[in-house]
């Protein structure tokens, strides 16, 4: 790899400092992702900050606040434990969920709650360097720039939201959980104040720029993430499709969360992963829901008014499919409290 | 020796397990050597053209940099040396995407890849061949392959009452061993060493000499351990022969190892295969004609051809036959040997059709191919040496619970599952290849040990342990005085640990030599004995301190004559989730007439190994091209799909009982490769029986059965 700085920081204002002052400078937390990429050259910071030792990884109630009654989580606690700990698994069962349905026991050791949400796409373009890429190359700046996915290989791409810069989907399985759940992410930003992202808000679509996958600025740090309390608990799942049972990225994936009085839907929260830039909130099918029975046929009504806008590229059609039965399948599982 | 005490047959646990789990076994690039320099490989990023130059000088400046070395400045190498797929830096041409174009040596291995980002290319390019589809219909016969015609296989088909035509597919599949390629490269003068995973030691050596034009006992191969090979460490490729050039460039040794994303356009793969087959059967499920017709595809300047149709040829009886190979040359890395080479590829296409003839005639597919059963080899006329095909599919059944499967898809359903059962056999052929060995004895009062010495290389399955068990029964020694070396070209030479004649031709000679040492300790000892003793006892009765015997052993008289095969069963049972497709093998069984079984631990684990890649295969594994560009998209470990711990159920395996010593004195026939064929078409097989979705491309992905 290009040869780098490497710091360690000693507290989060000198790490956002450090950060500020360069705008080639990453921070480095569990490096299961940033490592790799440097490895291959897609990633080419000149500094490291190592945030690691930064004390920002507790899980805790929230006692105030918007989100009072919810629960924190550090950004830099390590996925593991966040997907174990027992706040966690009693009132998010769905966050364990998605975390464990993601890469291995190992890596989720290393890897941290805020790293994870700033996982780069899997796209096999984006990771060759000597292919087109406009996420790695913006538009313009470079020979290297394009989309090699739009007209390749695209199985594994986006269905929705995509541009014809940047057809790629994002990676993370616990992101599209914290959708559902109407996650909060907490920022610290270069001033020392912090700021809050509506989880919705924090990843983008592609559009021009597909360089930017959320609207992090640099220099900001993720302090926490910030769960609000809900009704979910007894309601929810997470399901994964993928091509080999574990170590695998979703073709399609959903988190399903529903409160449920009498067998009537009060609400409904639904999120996709595996296909768009960002995790995909099902709104269309969660507004249809709202109010009706718990019934397949109403999960299916649902799930194809939401795949209905679906579009498919060349080697991915099958998830337009898959999407609405996993829809309905998510559906059916979070309903009947997680058992088949 | 009684029978009874004999530790070959017996579950051994690996002799070199301890040093594997503590990290003590040395494999290619573990060994100390020191000043050591690092090289990294780079590549092209074109499939097809000529280089028009290269520019080094930002990489000849960068830190740490000690050597750039491509085809402008690359000494002049014997390509047809015996190394398998060009890329050797002889001249600008480009054969391929991600063909070597160069090697970058350093300091250290970062510096080395940080410096080979430093390097320009420019290309004259052309346009490339990388879209097989669309190149199949251009596929002529292979140069050395002839159509195999018995009898008048179209006519029979044209007339057929009951008959399955259909095409299989297959994707590209790669090796990726555990260990990647690497090589340590260290000259002494004239004399190089190379520490090298290789699966053929001796083959290694011969190939390095011819291409370096230096005498082979100039180079040493050192291959104590290897991580993996499946055939891709069986030939040797370019890497192997460019950290020699590098070592002497530099004039240090060299490091040179391959990275996960350059496995899979360095050390061949196994092609992609369209295989139509056709079967013709009467109402009562006697076939009548077999065809089997490839279309592959093999490198622009070589030609190798998985031979798919070896399954088709034998294992069942019809009195008409056709097997035909066409290839098409592409702008890929050249194919190369991969387990179960062809076999397991052809079964998926054979069983696979016999399972669909079967359901059409409305026959139980077990005793559909029991039907079918040949008494001789149809393809020779030769006896078999024996065949357990029979016996397989009858014991398997039985232990399987196959009479729990319903003939008709999707009647078996728990929940959201749906259950199917599916059996398929397979094959692969017994040899004993030309090998020797050395046995050193070595007295110390009344303890005598024993040193067996060949070239023998151990992929991991067990060599050590079985060599140790041989000679310690032959010798009659407790096992813990029998030391093994073996993966040293240094010693005496021995065939590879490629197509399952490694524990066949080094078992037999290990017990050559160790006869022979024996009959030579008596003859020296000039008595006439009562009861033959063992070597050790004469050598303590003659106080002899040191005594070595050396035997080369070959096939025996007479081998030929037979056809010599291992035969297995196997079963699965998968689980598909109706709703999103994803396939589980529940329980998988492997039933295997192998002859000799000479650890039925390490055996085991070795027959498990076959059947879950054999899982892969049917389920998961697929090496995708870019049909532009001709580069791999699925580059890693994260995106070509290995089976995980929670794809794979619970695995059985069972030996069938044989005593063959037609093929080899010792009856041993080899399961490295067998443990692999007819996996694929039984989990197909499965999944047709599961959810009467026949899939005949492979992998069955879950967007396949949707």
């Amino acid at each position: 790899m290009r040869p780098f700085r490497f710091t360690n920081a000693k507290d989060a204002s000198s790490a956002v400092q450090g950060l500020t002052s360069n705008p080639n400078a990453r921070f480095l937390a569990g490096g299961t992702n940033l490592l790799d990429l440097m490895k291959e050259d897609v990633e080419r910071p000149d500094e490291l900050i190592d945030i690691t030792r930064l004390p920002l990884t507790q899980i805790k109630a929230i006692t105030s606040g918007p989100n009072q009654g919810g629960l924190s989580i550090g950004g830099l606690g390590r996925n593991a434990d966040a997907a174990n700990h027992p706040l966690v698994r009693q009132n998010y069962p769905l966050l364990t969920q998605a975390i464990l349905a993601g890469a291995s026991g190992q890596i989720r050791n290393m890897a941290t709650n805020g790293g994870n949400l700033l996982q780069r796409t899997r796209c096999p373009y984006f990771y060759e360097v000597s292919m087109p890429c406009n996420k790695r190359e913006p538009d313009g700046q470079s020979a290297r720039s394009g989309c090699g996915a739009l007209e390749g290989i695209n199985r594994m791409h986006a269905i929705f939201g995509w541009s014809d810069k940047c057809v790629a989907v994002y990676p993370s399985d616990m992101a599209i959980a914290l959708a559902a759940l109407e996650a909060t992410v907490r920022v610290r930003k270069a001033d020392g104040q912090e700021r809050s992202i509506a989880f919705a808000d924090f990843h983008r679509l592609p559009g021009d720029t597909p360089e930017k996958d959320t609207n992090l600025n640099h220099g900001e740090l993720i302090t926490a993430i910030e769960l609000p309390k809900n009704r979910f608990a007894d309601h929810s799942y997470y399901l994964k499709v993928r091509d080999r049972s574990s170590y695998a990225f979703a073709l399609v994936s959903v988190a399903a969360a529903l409160e449920v009085k009498e067998n009537r839907i009060v609400q409904a929260r639904i999120a996709m992963g595996g296909v768009a830039h960002k995790p995909w909130r099902a709104l269309k099918a969660e507004q249809l829901l709202v109010g009706k029975e718990a019934t397949e046929a109403n999960f299916r009504q649902a799930a194809e008014a939401e795949m209905a806008d679906a579009r498919p590229l060349a080697h991915n059609k099958f998830k337009v499919e898959l999407g609405n039965r996993s829809i309905v399948r998510a559906l059916q599982m979070a309903f009947n409290g997680g058992k088949a | 020796m009684n029978d009874n005490n004999k530790v070959t047959g017996t579950p051994v646990s690996r002799i070199d397990g301890i040093l594997k789990v503590t990290g003590k076994a040395d494999y290619s690039t573990d060994h100390p050597v020191k000043n050591v320099a690092y090289g990294i490989l780079f590549k092209s990023t074109i499939a097809a053209g000529t280089i028009k130059d290269i520019d080094t000088a930002d990489a000849e400046k960068a830190p740490g940099v000690l050597a750039v070395i491509t085809h402008k400045n690359a000494p002049k190498l014997n390509v047809r040396g015996g190394l398998r797929g060009g890329a050797m830096l002889q001249s600008p041409a480009v054969d391929f995407f991600g063909q070597h174009i160069g090697i970058i040596v350093a300091e250290s291995f970062e510096q080395a890849r940080h410096a080979s980002r430093l390097i320009k290319v420019t290309y004259d390019e052309a346009p490339a061949k990388v879209d097989f589809d669309k190149l199949a219909n251009d596929a002529v016969r292979p140069k050395d392959k002839e159509d195999e015609k018995r009898g008048d296989a179209k006519a029979a088909l044209s007339t057929a009452e009951y008959k399955i035509e259909e095409v299989y597919a297959t994707p590209i599949e790669h090796h990726h061993p555990l260990e990647p390629h690497a090589t340590i490269a260290e000259w002494n003068g004239d004399k190089l060493t190379l520490y090298n995973s290789s699966q053929i030691v001796n083959g290694a050596q011969q190939a390095t000499a011819a291409t370096l034009n230096i005498k082979p006992e100039n180079v040493r191969i050192v291959s104590p351990y290897i991580g993996g090979g499946f055939g891709s460490k069986g030939g040797q490729w370019a890497n192997l022969v460019l950290t020699a050039v590098a070592a002497r460039m530099v004039n240090r040794p060299v490091k040179l190892a391959l990275t996960r994303q350059q496995m899979v356009n360095s050390v061949g793969l196994r092609q992609r295969n369209l295989q139509k087959v056709s079967l013709a059967a009467t109402k009562d499920g006697k076939l009548t004609a077999l065809a089997h017709e490839i279309t592959t595809h093999s490198a622009i300047k070589d030609e190798f051809v998985e031979p798919c149709g070896d399954c088709s040829k034998l294992m069942y009886d019809t009195p008409n036959s056709l097997i035909t190979y066409r290839v098409v040359p592409m702008n890929l890395i050249l194919p190369t040997y991969t387990r179960g080479p062809g076999k397991s590829t052809g079964s998926f296409a054979l069983e696979s059709a016999m399972d669909e003839l079967a359901y059409k005639l409305k026959m139980d597919p077990i005793e559909f191919r029991i039907k079918n059963e040949p008494e001789r080899d149809p393809s020779n006329g030769k006896p078999w040496s024996s065949r357990a095909t029979v016996q397989c599919l009858r014991e398997g059944a039985k232990a399987f619970g196959w009479e729990k499967r319903k003939p008709e898809p999707r009647q078996q359903r728990e929940g959201d599952y749906l259950i199917g059962y599916g059996v398929a056999c397979g094959t692969y052929p017994v040899h004993q290849r030309p090998s020797s060995a050395l046995v050193k004895l070595k007295r110390e009062g009344s303890n005598v040990t024993a040193t067996i010495e060949l070239a023998a290389a151990d992929l991991g399955t067990g060599t050590y342990t079985i060599l140790a068990q041989t000679a310690a029964d032959a010798l009659d020694l407790p096992i813990g005085n029998v030391t093994v070396r073996i993966g040293d070209s240094t010693l005496p030479p021995a065939a590879g640990s490629v197509g399952s004649v490694g524990a066949i031709s080094y078992a037999n000679v290990v017990n050559d030599a160790c006869i022979k040492i024996t009959d030579e300790l008596i003859a020296r000892s000039g008595k006439q004995y009562f009861a033959r003793p063992t070597a050790s006892q004469v050598m303590i009765a003659e106080r002899i301190d040191t005594f070595q015997a050396r035997a080369d052993s070959k096939a025996p008289e007479g081998a030929d004559e037979y056809s010599s095969h291992s035969f297995n069963a196997n079963f699965a049972e998968v689980r598909v989730n109706a709703s999103t497709g994803m396939v589980r093998v529940s329980r998988f069984l492997a039933v295997t007439g192998a002859g000799n079984i000479l650890n039925p631990k390490t055996a085991r684990s070795q027959i498990i190994g076959g059947n879950v890649w054999g899982i892969g295969m049917a389920l998961t594994e697929e090496s995708v091209v870019d049909p532009r560009w001709g580069n791999f998209v699925t580059r890693s470990l994260g995106d070509y799909h290995v089976p995980a711990n929670l794809d794979i159920g619970n695995m059985e395996v069972i030996f069938v009982r044989e005593n063959d010593t037609i093929s080899n004195k010792m009856g041993v026939k080899g399961i490295g490769e067998v443990g692999i064929v007819g996996v694929a078409a039984a989990v197909a097989n499965a999944v047709f029986n599961a959810t009467g979705k026949r899939v005949r491309e492979l992998p069955i992905t879950p967007d396949k059965l949707l």
